[in-house]
């Protein structure tokens, strides 16, 4: 288990190119590499900051107290940023020109900042439609107490 | 004020609009940084010339994720105060965005439903730019429930 730091991931997405899967290796129904991160409540703002969300939610632990949420929690979406937090260089959703069609999440309980988040992911099918490689893919991120935190579905161009 | 209350006050057909968004270098390299999707489709306009596969770009493209960033931002800015939680959000991307552009979502109340254990709200996305071109498109779902979802005990 690591705290998650965002500044420690590599930011060269050409680096390990040639050790990820391709298209035609990836089978439907194999589990992704991948290793569980925990959340500071510096990451979540950071994140939440990052992305152009100011709800006070993420950032100020006075008002989230006086929310129903009871404290600061993560955005919904921080499943956006735990995906590569979860994998590693070699994983095939960095490979350059991987092209995202749309995404569906269902958001069951919000991630907390001390939480360890486990993610369980795997391409479900792949097709070729007007010669476009596509892939489905499916995550599920949990928390330390094994409950659900979201889980979600998308779709993507893969590169030839 | 209970949260039936609130949901009784949402009335079908409401409109919530977010704050507009406007992209660029600055917004993708932060992005990018956030989520840690450094892929060169957002930075490398020497990249961006290539044709990829049947599709040809203009220029560097801003994150899918972000879009889906500001529907959330929508969402939940509107459905905190009301004690509502932001259950689900499905996007469909229908055409790139780019430098300069600026995205506003706007979520419309389709549908009000009780079950037997809760009450629901179902919300048609569309995310416009600035010449009134839809960028993206979903649905989204938000429960009122009696028992706020991992509320600490």
């Amino acid at each position: 288990m690591s705290v998650l730091k965002l500044e420690e991931y590599e930011n060269d997405f050409w680096k390990d190119v040639d050790n990820r899967m391709s298209w035609d290796q990836i089978i439907p129904g194999d589990l992704r590499n991948t290793k569980p991160v925990s959340l500071t409540q510096e990451v979540i703002s950071q994140f939440a900051k990052l992305i152009g969300d100011d709800n006070p939610l993420y950032h100020d632990e006075e008002y989230a107290k006086s929310t129903p949420y009871g404290g600061i929690v993560a955005p919904p979406n921080i499943h956006i940023v735990l995906m590569f937090a979860c994998t590693d260089i070699t994983d095939w959703m960095r490979s350059p020109g991987t092209i995202n069609c749309g995404q569906s999440w269902y958001y069951n309980i919000p991630a907390r900042p001390g939480d360890t988040i486990t993610m369980r992911g795997s391409a479900l099918d792949k097709f070729i439609k007007k010669e476009r490689l596509f892939a489905v893919h499916e995550n599920v991120f949990t928390n330390q107490h094994g409950q659900v935190i979201c889980t979600g579905r998308g779709q993507t161009i893969r590169p030839v | 004020m209970s949260t039936h209350a609130e949901f009784n006050k949402i009335t079908s057909g409401e409109k919530i609009t977010g704050r507009p968004f406007t992209v660029t270098r600055e917004t993708i390299a932060d992005f990018a940084l956030g989520s840690l999707d450094f892929n060169p489709l957002h930075f490398d306009e020497d990249y961006m010339k290539e044709q990829f596969g049947k599709t040809k770009f203009r220029g560097v493209i801003m994150h899918g994720m972000q879009n889906f960033a500001m529907i959330t931002r929508t969402l939940t800015d509107w459905l905190t105060p009301r004690s509502g939680y932001h259950r689900r959000l499905e996007t469909r991307w229908l055409t790139p965005v780019y430098l300069g552009d600026t995205i506003t979502p706007v979520a419309t109340v389709k549908r009000k439903l009780e079950t037997g254990g809760s009450r629901w709200i179902v919300f048609e996305i569309n995310v416009t730019n600035q010449k009134g071109i839809s960028v993206a498109t979903g649905e989204a779902m938000a429960e009122f429930a009696d028992v706020f979802p991992g509320a600490p005990t």
